[in-house]
């Protein structure tokens, strides 16, 4: 059966087929029967895909559970912005939404070139085709899928409700991260295509079209990558803001690569004979890595937080990105080969050229770090059936070899930003004094600021290269980064001599986003070796109100302990509430209670009856069972007894019991509290705790202050009467953050000039 | 050209050769999981359903009570668990000479995982050796957590 919503794709594909063979007949045989139809096509192709994405955005929103997709990632008692959500929270949606901005950039290429020039209809014949592709893909595994096609469904049978949206995603964050990264994904198309065309044809407009898209790229992808840092922060379990797991890094590849490219390209649009392969393939590079990153998240065969599971496209992704690295491959080959030896005048290793190239190979080197660190041990489960580590700790490989090639990039930075044929021997001077400064400081002994942490237990574990290597202290790169701060301090102040505003405004663009790698690797560096870790903080409830100190000068208020269900149902508990237990249980003695609950603790006793914990919205408490009990861990339960004297808790006794539906999903427990040190409050606010589907998630109280430094507390839900924190100091994080925001505003200064210039 | 073809050629070398080498290292220093079992914390486990077969066989002859560990290579806490909770002087000495140890990755062992209902690691399960479940042990707890509990299951099953 084939639905309303697939049967628009498939006219989508015969429509972008027809503009696709167009295309090629004009280019191959000059035919142009199609020609006019081309434009025309592709517009309204991109209409089609338009109506499809808000098509199963109505879907969602009025919670149409007959399609398999929203019945997985949605239900009725979510908040409207999460239902829209839901629509690219599993691989079907994100297909949709990758070809949807694939389609849309098609439709940008067919408006301003109005496929006039050969480069121009080349490039449409390159995104069409994979714009197609990545169709074919979404129809595979489409959203929209018919529960009906599943043979255990009764014909006209509807689903009551969905089975929601995993806890961890009913997040803001989940409504920025996901579009940011497919767009970015997407928006790689042109550049691609526009090298392509290049390698095959030299045609040297390339470059030019296909600016503008690289840039858009870079801030998207850049942007994405840096809000699933943000959020990974600020839940608990991910790691902190960058935890090297497969499917980060696998987004973060083809980022650096392109990073590389538009330092190529740089160069390249000022001599065409610069960097006239480097630069296209770098292009290639990234496009092939996004593909290499659909396939980490969607062949099932890495092994990440981001379970998305196995599924049936990872294989004809494997099969695209091998095409598409062999055509690359070939074609820069042959590149390489025609391109004649050009007897330049030896001008030395120092000029511009040479120094810049040593840029981008840094941007390979590093990029190579990354993808080998996720992809070799996947390759020897594979074929030797082995599950490996890549080191005792999975971070400490990246950190290890990443850091001796920041510090250089760093330094290269410092040296290009500034150079000028002119002072060039004084600059090459500052460039050795600064580089032997890092080498030497590389060596000096601290109490415990290295590469690698030596107080952890997984440093002994560690081989001797990477204890080597993780020895290496960090103050070294601080030569490198106020070089880096003060080139680009002084490449600015030259940009705002310029009189002529758009270089003006260009220029300081670059300086901008030079002073954000700086940020960036500061509060990095700082809050990865400086964070302070204060475990297992447990206020007990009647401490409400109360400063309790817990060592170290540190001191808690816990202000208020509430319970709220996330889409305001909150009487699915019948029965008395457990905190009016909690608070006076003489006064429930000698009579029945009723309460409610989910169960969130299960002890059998051995014969004497089950320990069961229950938890409501308002807190938990102990019940006893006289025997075994079917119910499980997650279930829901009502039942009366009495309370049980003798127990520092109060404990109830179970004369009867039933079983409760649990309609409402998401349920959130806030603890509003005020951190001390030396009885200077130093943060407050409130620390979340969310149970649903999925598991449970928790979103920690962070308080900045005015100096970068954040106060973390994460409350992992109340039980039995105590609170339980975990107190972090994290110092210089908001650098990271700051830097972040540095980036996207000097890359839009960037576009925004160009795009008046035409 | 003749500078940057050195450079490239330089950068090669020099990537080709840390391939190399922690490609080795990793063979040689951290394998998780061959064929049979399961290295973890320096604990060694019986690994997936037919480990649990085999577990099961092996504590029925030797009147030991089963620990199912359930992993994952991504999981944060997994580490740290290992290290220092498994690898607890006091909890490994049980562990190893009283128990039968099996693991079960949630990337490969799904099927496991869900019919004893496990759904984010770490996450222990003990059983007696006829597969009954004596006590859950979910999350990263610490050494003094769960040493009274690998001590009290221990004896529950030899007291039979």
């Amino acid at each position: 059966m084939i639905t309303f919503g697939d049967s628009i794709l498939y006219v989508s594909v015969f429509l972008s087929a027809i503009a696709l063979v167009g295309l090629i007949l004009k280019e191959l045989k000059n035919i142009d029967i199609l020609t006019r139809f081309v434009s025309p096509m592709i517009l309204l192709t991109t209409g089609l895909l338009t109506f499809a994405y808000l098509l199963i955005t109505y879907y969602f929103v009025v919670s149409d559970f007959t399609y398999e997709y929203v019945w997985q990632y949605s239900s009725r008692d979510l908040p409207m912005i999460y239902k829209i959500a839901g629509t690219w929270a599993g691989q079907p949606g994100t297909y949709l939404l990758w070809v949807w901005v694939i389609f849309i950039s098609a439709a940008w290429l067919a408006q301003t070139t109005k496929h006039a020039t050969p480069l121009a209809r080349r490039t449409q014949i390159i995104t069409l085709a994979t714009g197609i592709y990545f169709t074919v893909l979404t129809l595979i595994q489409t959203p929209f899928k018919s529960i009906y096609e599943f043979s255990n469904v009764p014909p006209g049978f509807v689903p009551p409700d969905g089975s929601g949206l995993n806890a961890l995603l009913v997040n803001f964050w989940m409504t920025v991260h996901p579009p940011l990264m497919f767009i970015g994904y997407a928006a790689m198309t042109i550049p691609f295509a526009t090298a392509i065309v290049y390698l095959l044809t030299k045609d040297e407009g390339w470059e030019e079209l296909g600016r503008q898209w690289a840039r858009f790229t870079w801030l998207f992808l850049g942007m994405g990558i840096a809000v699933g840092g943000v959020w990974a922060y600020l839940v608990l379990g991910w790691g902190g803001f960058w935890a090297w797991d497969p499917v980060e890094t696998a987004s973060f590849i083809p980022w650096l690569t392109l990073t590389g490219y538009l330092h190529a390209a740089a160069l390249h649009r000022k001599n065409k004979t610069t960097f006239s392969i480097a630069a296209p393939m770098l292009a290639a590079v990234s496009f092939i890595l996004v593909l290499y990153a659909a396939i980490v998240v969607r062949s099932g065969l890495f092994n990440s937080v981001h379970a998305f599971g196995e599924t049936s496209t990872g294989s004809l992704l494997l099969i695209s990105a091998l095409v598409t690295t062999i055509v690359s491959l070939v074609l820069g080959m042959r590149r390489y080969f025609e391109e004649p030896e050009t007897v330049e005048e030896d001008r030395g290793f120092w000029n511009k050229t040479n120094i810049f190239y040593t840029t981008l190979l840094l941007f390979v080197v590093l990029a190579f770090i990354s993808f080998w660190g996720i992809t070799f041990p996947v390759f020897i489960q594979l074929t030797q059936g082995l599950k490996v580590g890549v080191a005792s700790d999975t971070k400490n490989f990246f950190n290890i070899w990443s850091y001796p090639f920041t510090i250089i990039l760093l330094l290269a930075l410092g040296f290009c930003l500034n150079y000028k044929e002119s002072e060039k021997d004084k600059q090459i001077k500052t460039l050795v004094t600064v580089a032997a400064l890092s080498v030497i400081t590389m060596f000096l002994r601290t109490e415990n600021f290295y590469v690698l942490d030596h107080a952890s237990p997984f440093f002994v574990r560690e081989p001797t290269v990477y204890k080597l290597i993780g020895s290496i202290s960090v103050i070294s790169i601080f030569p490198s980064l106020i070089y880096a701060t003060w080139a680009t301090v002084k490449r600015l102040q030259e940009y705002l001599r310029i009189t002529s505003l758009r270089p003006r405004i260009k220029g300081i663009g670059i300086a901008i986003v030079h002073f954000g790698v700086v940020f960036i690797l500061f509060g990095a560096v700082i809050s990865s070796n400086f964070t302070y870790t204060m475990n297992n903080v447990n206020i007990p409830l009647s401490a409400k109100g109360n400063l309790v100190d817990i060592g170290s000068g540190y001191s808690v208020k816990v202000l208020d302990l509430s319970t709220s269900s996330l889409t305001g149902n909150t009487d699915s508990y019948p029965g008395t509430p457990i905190a009016d237990v909690l608070a006076n249980p003489s006064s429930f003695e000698g009579t029945s209670v009723k309460i409610s609950g989910k169960i969130t603790n299960l002890n059998s006793l051995q014969g004497h009856g089950t320990l069961v914990e229950l938890t409501d919205n308002s807190g938990s408490m102990w019940v006893v069972f006289p025997g075994n009990i079917t119910e499980t861990i997650g279930a829901g339960l009502t039942v009366t007894g009495n309370i049980m004297s003798g127990f520092d808790t109060p404990v109830l006794s179970v004369v009867d019991g039933d079983r409760l539906d649990i309609s409402d999903k998401y349920n959130v427990q806030n603890v509003k509290l005020e951190v001390y040190q030396n009885n200077r409050k130093i943060g407050s606010g409130v620390a979340e705790y969310l149970q649903g589907k999925g598991g449970s998630g928790t979103f920690p109280l962070v308080d900045s202050s005015i100096t970068g430094t954040d106060v973390y507390v994460i409350f992992q839900g109340e039980s039995g009467g105590i609170i339980p924190l975990t107190l972090k100091i994290i110092p210089a994080v908001n650098f990271a953050w700051a830097g972040i925001l540095l980036f996207a505003f000097g890359i839009i200064l960037i576009m925004a000039v160009k795009s008046r210039s035409g | 050209m003749k500078t940057k073809k050195l450079l490239t050629i330089l950068v090669l070398i020099l990537i080709i050769s840390f391939a190399y080498e922690s490609y080795n290292i990793a063979l040689s220093k951290f394998t998780l999981s061959d064929k049979e079992n399961t290295y973890l914390g320096g604990i060694k486990f019986y690994r997936s359903d037919f480990g649990l077969e085999k577990g099961f066989q092996v504590a029925q002859q030797e009147n030991k009570p089963v620990m199912v560990y359930f992993w994952a290579i991504w999981c944060q806490y997994c580490a740290k668990f290992q290290t220092d909770t498994l690898g607890n002087p006091d909890v490994k000495k049980i562990l190893e000479q009283d128990y039968v140890l099996v693991a079960m990755d949630l990337d490969v062992d799904r099927d496991v995982s869900s019919r004893y209902g496990v759904g984010y690691p770490p996450y222990l399960i003990f059983m007696d050796p006829n597969g009954n479940v004596l006590q859950r042990v979910p999350g990263a707890v610490d050494a003094n957590y769960l040493l009274p509990i690998v001590t009290q299951v221990r004896d529950t099953v030899r007291s039979k």
